[in-house]
């Protein structure tokens, strides 16, 4: 991780000024409170909460928002890192974190490929077996980011 | 002094867990000074047994309120900081209170 530290990125960036490091964390913050805030509305939905909304419509808004949260997310707390990467070495909720992150952008992957999803997205008829299928994947999706919001907070206590 | 620092209540701040091995007061010349950036402010010194020491601050706007600001104390200037030391004893870091140069007396975490 010393790569990060010593990276022209971490060298601008520490030469921005004494509240840069906390504007950063603002940024991770409006990032998680956007990727998360649409996750939770999104899974509610796809564990069978709200029954008279139709699927698209809140697929619509949540998944780009989303997407555009993860991001802000994922470049703030980059930067965060590069200031002092070495001393999360041997950080156990660090390690965590990253892993659960590729596990819940897996996830992500998985859920757009299915016949379920895309009938729900498109608001075609459900099949039989959809409904199912859908919780399964909406309990899984708010299990792993709850996790890995969870690692991350508690990097900073260890 | 022992008295001044039994006056420092547990800190309202997070990050202090891997630092329990209990209070010290520590002397030695600055070998990097000052940097506010990042989530603590930092500075290094090296103690009387030639161990370099890193020295963890408050946040830096808190820091540079404090008077502590980058560039305030030379490079190679004899500090006495107060604080806690790593838990672990082969690891030469401490997180600090109060950074005293000659006569002056930086808080970072001021007594309440």
């Amino acid at each position: 991780m010393a790569w990060l530290e010593g990276s022209a990125l971490a060298d601008f960036l520490r030469g921005l000024g004494i509240w840069t490091y906390g504007l950063l964390n603002l940024g991770h913050i409006l990032g998680i409170g956007s990727l998360f805030g649409a996750v939770l509305i999104l899974d509610l939905k796809l564990m069978g909460v709200w029954r008279s909304i139709p699927a698209a419509i809140l697929i619509r808004p949540t998944v780009p928002l989303a997407a555009a949260g993860f991001l802000l997310a994922a470049a703030s707390g980059i930067m965060m890192l590069s200031f002092n990467t070495t001393e999360y070495h041997g950080n156990p909720f660090i390690y965590a974190k990253f892993p659960i992150i590729v596990v819940g952008l897996a996830n992500v992957a998985v859920i757009q490929r299915l016949g379920a999803w895309r009938r729900a997205a498109d608001g075609a008829p459900a099949e039989a077996g959809d409904r199912t299928m859908l919780a399964i994947f909406g309990a899984l999706s708010l299990l792993i980011w709850t996790a890995v919001i969870t690692c991350g907070r508690l990097i900073g206590y260890w | 002094m022992a008295l001044a620092l039994a006056a420092f209540p547990a800190l309202a701040h997070h990050g202090w867990s891997g630092n329990t091995a209990g209070e010290i007061e520590l002397s030695g010349t600055v070998v990097t000074g000052v940097s506010l950036a990042g989530a603590h402010g930092a500075m290094q010194i090296e103690d009387a047994d030639g161990h370099v020491w890193d020295i963890t601050l408050a946040p830096g706007p808190r820091t540079h309120r404090a008077g502590l600001k980058e560039g305030v104390i030379p490079v190679g200037a004899e500090v006495t900081v107060f604080g806690e030391r790593n838990e672990n004893p082969d690891v030469f870091e401490a997180k600090v209170r109060r950074v005293v140069w000659d006569d002056q007396v930086f808080d970072v975490y001021p007594p309440q």
